[in-house]
């Protein structure tokens, strides 16, 4: 990789608006995402974060404003693009085994016609067993469990070629093993210098990333997460009574890192564990 | 009589050979291309889009010009108009496909009615006109047929791409659009080119059927596919016997044993699911009492 690859931000954003149809979910921002490191996007529930992770993957056109990943149009960057589906997310009625599913991470290597090649297999069969699924290969996707399918997911992300990984809430409602396995993916894949950009509702998750943005219809904040995710910004990103009537938050004060400021922000969830990123 | 006698009997005659032969390539090519119709959750538009084909038929019968081109059009007519009122406006798209659907169907019988032979027409168009297929209806089915069979085995990848989610589709580089616009293409290809085997409505039994059924059987597409096929060729086989001893009209019982098969496999396979489960509970009880 030449030095200037490795500099280009993997997206730059300037008045970038994102809308479905009539809906805008994103009005006019501004945000860079670094090359390597993992970036999380923050906010409340429909403040836009997977709208904007699929613009990162191209699926999205820019309404209005400008995009650029990895220096290009993000249509033009899919290649070199990892997108990991959502584990809920579940072709239903479509016969496919895990296998397959993972296979389909070398299409854009392959495009439509051409045939897998050996080299091919030799990396289904590593992310497969990165992932722990290579026991399930031969299993039909809608058998397995929502920890299990993100783990499929993930290893199909991981199958692709790519310099950059985008994860739709990867770790929301996965049993500890799934969640474990995948957080170890995220750190592995950050020590291999690829950029690991993923949505979250958890705060403890936002604070162990590299950079951080915060949304709300918008991007709030974007920059290293003990500047993004002070009180003054979490209060207006979730609202002011949220956060205004708790004596609980520590969120801008080091001293009380993990305080239980995160419960007033999410709802219980029985596989949230604390996967720092920074060790 | 022997059995043999018995089965080739209904196929001895030169237009019961074509009605097979004609019924076998639409069966063929239906089913295959239906597997993907079946995956994308597309059978309403199915349905409408062999009944929209109505007035370009009709039109091509009353003005003497090709069926074929006739029913390309009215194809192309209600592609563009459902997506010009998903566009325009905020409605779904079946109720877009509906309003096609019915518009489309109304158009075809209004302009039959302006010929003289109103009710011959509609039912051939509609219903097949399986003994009477020429070989130069069959040669033109013929090569639609390969151009769906071909199309639907090399477009697997992104076809697959699409039925397991557009938006992983587009990210894996495989133009979603662009499939689904072949997709419609072939699935257009497969109704104009049974229309006279089968007909544009019956055709539906074995776009769907087949598929429906194979999907029960398979565990992954490829089998799906050639599972497909070979229940789409034995409903022709068994529909024009039955049709023959029955006395009923051909496409109706090569449709009806398609949809008929899909309810048998069904039953069957949730009988087994149900004797499977009690034999797993026999076999526990067995073993507790082993224990005990």
């Amino acid at each position: 990789m030449t030095a200037s690859a490795i500099d280009t931000p993997l997206a730059e954003a300037s008045g970038l608006v994102l809308a479905y149809g009539n809906h805008v979910a994103m009005t006019p921002s501004d945000f860079t995402i670094p090359a390597h490191g993992v970036t999380a996007i923050i906010g409340p529930n429909g403040s836009g974060k997977s709208t904007l992770l699929n613009s990162l993957a191209g699926v999205l056109q820019p309404r209005s404003g400008s995009l650029k990943v990895l220096g290009k149009p993000a249509s033009e960057a899919y290649r070199q693009v990892a997108y990991v589906m959502q584990s809920m997310a579940l072709p239903e009625g479509t016969p496919i085994t895990v296998k397959e599913v993972v296979a389909m991470g070398r299409y854009p290597t392959r495009g439509w016609f051409r045939p897998l090649t050996k080299s091919d297999r030799r990396r289904i069969a590593w992310a497969m067993d990165l992932l722990d699924v290579a026991d399930l290969a031969r299993r039909h996707l809608g058998e397995l469990s929502g920890g299990q399918r993100q783990r499929v997911y993930v290893a199909q992300g991981l199958a692709q070629d790519h310099v950059a990984v985008l994860l739709d809430e990867p770790l929301t409602g996965l049993d500890l093993v799934s969640a474990k396995t995948i957080d170890d993916i995220i750190h592995s894949e950050r020590e291999r210098g690829h950029s690991v950009v993923l949505t979250t509702h958890d705060l403890d998750e936002a604070r162990a990333a590299d950079h951080v943005i915060l949304m709300n219809g918008h991007v709030l904040a974007s920059g290293p997460p003990e500047q993004v995710l002070s009180r003054r910004n979490l209060e207006l990103a979730y609202g002011l009574g949220s956060l205004h009537d708790s004596d609980l938050v520590f969120i801008d004060d080091p001293e009380h890192g993990d305080g239980p400021a995160v419960d007033a922000l999410n709802p219980p969830n029985p596989s949230r564990h604390n996967h720092r990123h920074h060790h | 009589m022997t059995p043999l006698d018995w089965l080739a009997e209904p196929f001895a005659l030169g237009f019961q050979q074509r009605a097979l032969i004609g019924g076998v390539i639409a069966a063929v090519m239906s089913s295959t291309v239906g597997v993907w119709l079946v995956l994308r959750g597309m059978s309403f538009f199915g349905d409408a889009f062999v009944h929209a084909v109505l007035p370009g038929i009709a039109a091509a019968m009353l003005f003497d010009f090709s069926p074929y081109l006739g029913a390309a059009i009215a194809a192309v007519v209600m592609v563009g108009g459902i997506e010009f009122i998903h566009r325009q406006t905020a409605l779904k798209e079946d109720t877009a496909i509906g309003l096609l659907f019915v518009g489309m169907m109304a158009l075809g019988v209004a302009i039959i009615s302006k010929s003289p032979s109103f009710t011959g027409s509609l039912t051939s168009i509609l219903f097949g006109d399986t003994f009477g297929v020429t070989w130069a209806a069959i040669q033109g089915e013929a090569v639609m047929a390969a151009i769906v069979v071909v199309g639907s085995l090399v477009l697997y990848r992104p076809l697959l791409g699409l039925s397991f989610s557009a938006t992983k589709a587009s990210t894996l580089g495989l133009k979603p659009r662009l499939t689904h616009a072949l997709l419609l293409a072939m699935i257009a290809l497969a109704v104009i080119g049974s229309f006279q085997a089968v007909g544009t409505l019956l055709v539906f039994g074995l776009l769907v059927g087949p598929p429906a059924t194979a999907a029960l059987l398979s565990r992954t597409v490829p089998r799906m596919i050639a599972t497909s096929i070979l229940l789409a060729l034995a409903a022709v086989v068994v529909g024009l016997t039955l049709s023959y001893r029955l006395g009923t009209a051909g496409a109706a019982t090569i449709a009806l044993v398609a949809v008929g098969t899909f309810f048998v496999v069904m039953h069957a396979t949730w009988l087994r699911r149900i004797l499977a489960r009690r034999r797993a509970a026999r076999a526990e009880t067995r073993a507790q009492e082993v224990t005990a």
